[in-house]
């Protein structure tokens, strides 16, 4: 079990965590959702004392984090960056051994156990074992990622935002994976998302937050249907009367393509009138300047069909 | 390039030899300079402030003048290579210090936060992350702080370290350009080969670049360790400065001495460097004995005495008693000839007006177009002196570099030329000295210079190395200078050859 008690973080002049109180039951998923600001990567930090509190406690098993040996704390604490920060000079199975190779487990040990991660997230070893990371692409190198946090069977796993920086597929594919960890391990998983979709889906609890202050925490199903306030009320009107989607939808997502040529589209127009123009004339650009991107038709296919694979 | 060729061909030997103290020299400074560099900015990745007063540091050690920093070295651990390896890894420090420092600042932050956040004890954060990752930085760093050291380590010949920098100072110091370009262009491919070479130690496993590493220094340090043990004891040095006479002399010395007293072993640093640095290293005991010139004593060693006379046997006094009361040294008899300014023309030239003597050239001043180093134009004891004590007012004098003032009279440009009077190009130019019959020029003999306490432990030497007392005259430097510099003989060859034909050796 993990306890905030009165946890307060302030950074010059700027209240980033306000008088937090909340328990993380022991084998949960936890899901921290907010928007940029809202202090949740913050909450996540503190935990392994990546960021210290100002004020307040935060309780590990009924023992103050404090007072654990960092080292020792730290390697009960798996970790997966947004980023995924896989070690570019080291090889997948030495990236996920890593944490183990600090414990000193032997050699052979640690090969096997790298392995048998890699099996588990259909990465064949024989071929990725010894790989770099820049050969792999994005969402292998998230699933390697993941698997280097489970290495050493920690209690706890915390994870940044993991899966913004993928495409939607991908994405979907490594949250069914996580829930299927999730079942199969037994550890805590403490995820933070600034997407109130992925927190539905993933997680058992959710604590939703805005500007360092707790909102609400609960079910899902607890807070789609007994929002605190309005703020969370807004947050999930989204997710009951999803607006016409519109091209800043799909560029939200990541779709296209860095181009120079001039807009032919504005990013309010609607996904069908996107379809219209891309019958007329392939591609469409949107945006100028360095936000200018290039849109093709599997684009809006790919983005349609995951919409709908949601 | 046929100059080039020959030199190669007939000096290749030492050639090999000054290449491989090259190497040596370079790589110990690298690798010292690494080791101290290296480990520095690790220690100080956490602490920028003071890692800022160390790039300040190390910056402004890079400001000082190699030459100053050899100066101001001699004075604390002497001549030879220490201070040349103490210089060259102040100079290499810097680069190597700055490379590694930013290497391991500029880490991505997130990989940083992922070794943090995963509890990586400090040493593996380091070796298994910061390191590796700062690694091509680290390289690039010792990349340029080698092409620094080996352009640097050319200046260790100054002060007796040898090294491909011998070959450049002897071109600079005996206008031989052959030289020169060998001395430079070796020590291009020194660097460009280096270069290559760390380069493809870069991109080895941080293991296998150990190993290659450790291997090269027990080389080096086997290869000096045995060089060290092979080299017979050398119960004397004798060291001589850049150019080919001092060589000769010094071998005549050997041979006399070895000849003499078959126990005792001597051991010749040629090209050692300059007056000062001779003359500091023989105070210093690093070398015994080296020829030195009467004038030259009276003009930089001592104090007081500058206005000396003309008279060669006086000057020679002077300076040996100088020599004996300011710095208790010993200074055996001189030889014959002297190597001081002289006038010179061309044979035809000479011919023509029946010139033997400067005073010969009162009569035909206004047909003397004459070409002079600017030195000797200015120099009381020059040109302004010169004509002051003869009444002499040439119809032009123009002051040129002294390698070009040879070409000059050869063309025909001028038809008198300043020079001294042992240079080769004197009988290469088919040149005529002309006889300074007012004794004007002060006089310049060469003797052995020594300490008295050499003198009390050997007393021998004096009567030995005195039997070139009066010996040698002008025409025959000038031979023997021409066989070595222009006909590339070796200088011990030449040495000996005289000695046999003037029954000094058996």
């Amino acid at each position: 079990m993990i306890e905030f008690r009165n946890v307060s973080k302030r950074y010059a002049g700027n209240q980033a965590i306000d008088n937090l109180n909340l328990t993380i039951p022991t084998g949960d998923f936890f899901v921290l959702v907010g928007p940029s600001g809202s202090g949740k990567t913050t909450t996540l930090k503190m935990l392994n004392r990546l960021i210290a509190p100002t004020k307040g406690d935060i309780y590990f098993e009924d023992k103050r984090l404090i007072d654990y040996d960092l080292t020792q704390l730290r390697l009960q604490m798996g970790y997966v960056l947004q980023n995924i920060a896989l070690f570019p000079n080291l090889n997948i199975q030495e990236n996920i051994a890593i944490q183990a190779e600090s414990l000193g487990w032997p050699r052979k040990q640690r090969i096997e156990r790298a392995r048998a991660l890699l099996k588990q997230v259909d990465l064949d070893p024989d071929q990725y074992a010894t790989r770099m990371p820049n050969e792999l692409s994005g969402g292998e190198q998230q699933r390697v990622g993941i698997i280097r946090a489970l290495a050493i069977k920690p209690k706890v796993v915390l994870m940044d935002e993991p899966f913004s920086a993928l495409d939607p597929i991908s994405r979907k594919q490594l949250q069914d994976l996580v829930l299927q960890l999730h079942k199969e391990l037994q550890m805590t998983f403490v995820f933070v998302t600034h997407d109130m979709h992925e927190a539905l889906r993933l997680g058992q609890h959710i604590a939703v937050m805005r500007l360092g202050q707790l909102q609400q925490v609960g079910t899902g199903e607890d807070i789609m249907q007994h929002p605190a306030n309005d703020f969370v009320r807004g947050f999930f009107e989204n997710e009951h009367a999803p607006r016409p989607d519109t091209v800043q939808s799909l560029l939200n997502e990541g779709y296209g393509e860095t181009t120079t040529a001039p807009a032919t589209l504005t990013a309010t127009a609607t996904i069908n009138e996107l379809a219209a123009a891309l019958k007329g004339s392939t591609p469409v650009v949107v945006g100028t300047g360095a936000t200018a991107r290039m849109l093709s038709t599997p684009d809006l296919l790919d983005y349609l069909a995951s919409k709908e694979a949601n | 390039m046929a100059q080039i060729i020959h030199i190669l061909q007939t000096q290749g030997g030492d050639i090999v030899n000054s290449i491989g103290q090259h190497i040596g020299l370079s790589l110990i400074s690298l690798l010292i300079a690494a080791v101290i560099a290296i480990p520095l900015a690790i220690l100080l990745m956490n602490h920028e402030r003071w890692a800022k007063v160390m790039l300040q540091i190390t910056s402004i050690l890079q400001t000082i003048p190699s030459l100053a920093l050899l100066g101001i070295l001699i004075p604390i651990v002497g001549i030879g290579t220490i201070p040349s390896i103490i210089a060259l890894v102040i100079y290499a420090v810097m680069p190597i210090f700055q490379n590694t420092y930013s290497g391991l600042t500029t880490i991505d932050p997130n990989l940083e936060e992922a070794a943090t956040a995963f509890g990586l004890s400090r040493r593996m954060k380091l070796f298994r992350v910061e390191l590796p990752l700062a690694l091509p930085m680290i390289i690039s760093g010792i990349r340029i702080a080698m092409v620094l050291i080996i352009g640097t380590a050319t200046l260790a010949a100054l002060i007796g370290a040898g090294g491909l920098g011998t070959y450049i100072l002897l071109g600079i110091e005996t206008n031989n350009n052959a030289l020169l370009i060998i001395g430079a262009v070796l020590s291009a491919v020194l660097a460009l080969v280096f270069g290559a070479a760390i380069d493809w130690l870069g991109k080895l496993s941080f293991k296998k670049a150990g190993i290659v590493l450790l291997t090269l220094v027990v080389l080096i340090g086997g290869f000096a360790g045995y060089r060290k043990l092979a080299s017979p004891q050398a119960t004397i040095t004798i060291a001589g400065k850049m150019g080919s006479e001092p060589e000769i002399l010094i071998n005549m010395y050997k041979d006399l001495i070895e000849h003499d007293h078959p126990n005792t072993k001597v051991t010749t640093k040629a090209n050692f460097g300059g007056t000062s640095f001779l003359f500091k290293a023989l105070q210093s005991g690093s070398i015994d004995i080296y020829p030195e010139f009467t004038g030259t004593v009276l003009e930089s060693l001592v104090t007081g005495e500058k206005s000396a006379s003309h008279d060669p046997a006086k000057t020679y006094q002077v300076a040996k008693q100088a020599l004996k009361a300011q710095h208790q040294l010993a200074y055996l008899k001189p030889m014959k000839y002297q190597n001081g300014y002289d006038l010179a023309v061309t044979k035809q030239f000479a011919k023509k007006y029946h010139l033997k003597t400067v005073s010969d050239l009162v009569a035909i001043e206004g047909k003397v177009h004459a070409g002079f180093d600017p030195d000797f134009y200015q120099l009381k004891d020059g040109y302004p002196g010169l004509s002051k004590a003869y009444g002499l007012k040439f119809a032009s004098a123009k002051t040129m570099e002294p390698s070009i003032r040879y070409k000059a009279i050869a063309n025909g440009k001028v038809n008198l030329v300043d020079g001294y009077t042992t240079d080769p190009e004197i009988q290469e130019y088919h040149l005529v000295v002309l006889k300074d019959d007012k004794n004007f020029f002060p006089p310049y003999q060469g003797a052995p210079l020594m300490t008295e306490k050499l003198l009390t432990e050997h007393p021998e030497l004096r009567t030995t190395l005195n039997k070139l007392a009066g010996k040698i005259s002008m025409t025959d430097m000038q031979k023997m200078n021409y066989k070595v510099t222009v006909k590339h003989e070796k200088a011990a060859t030449v040495a000996r050859d005289y000695l046999r034909s003037h029954g000094l050796l058996d």
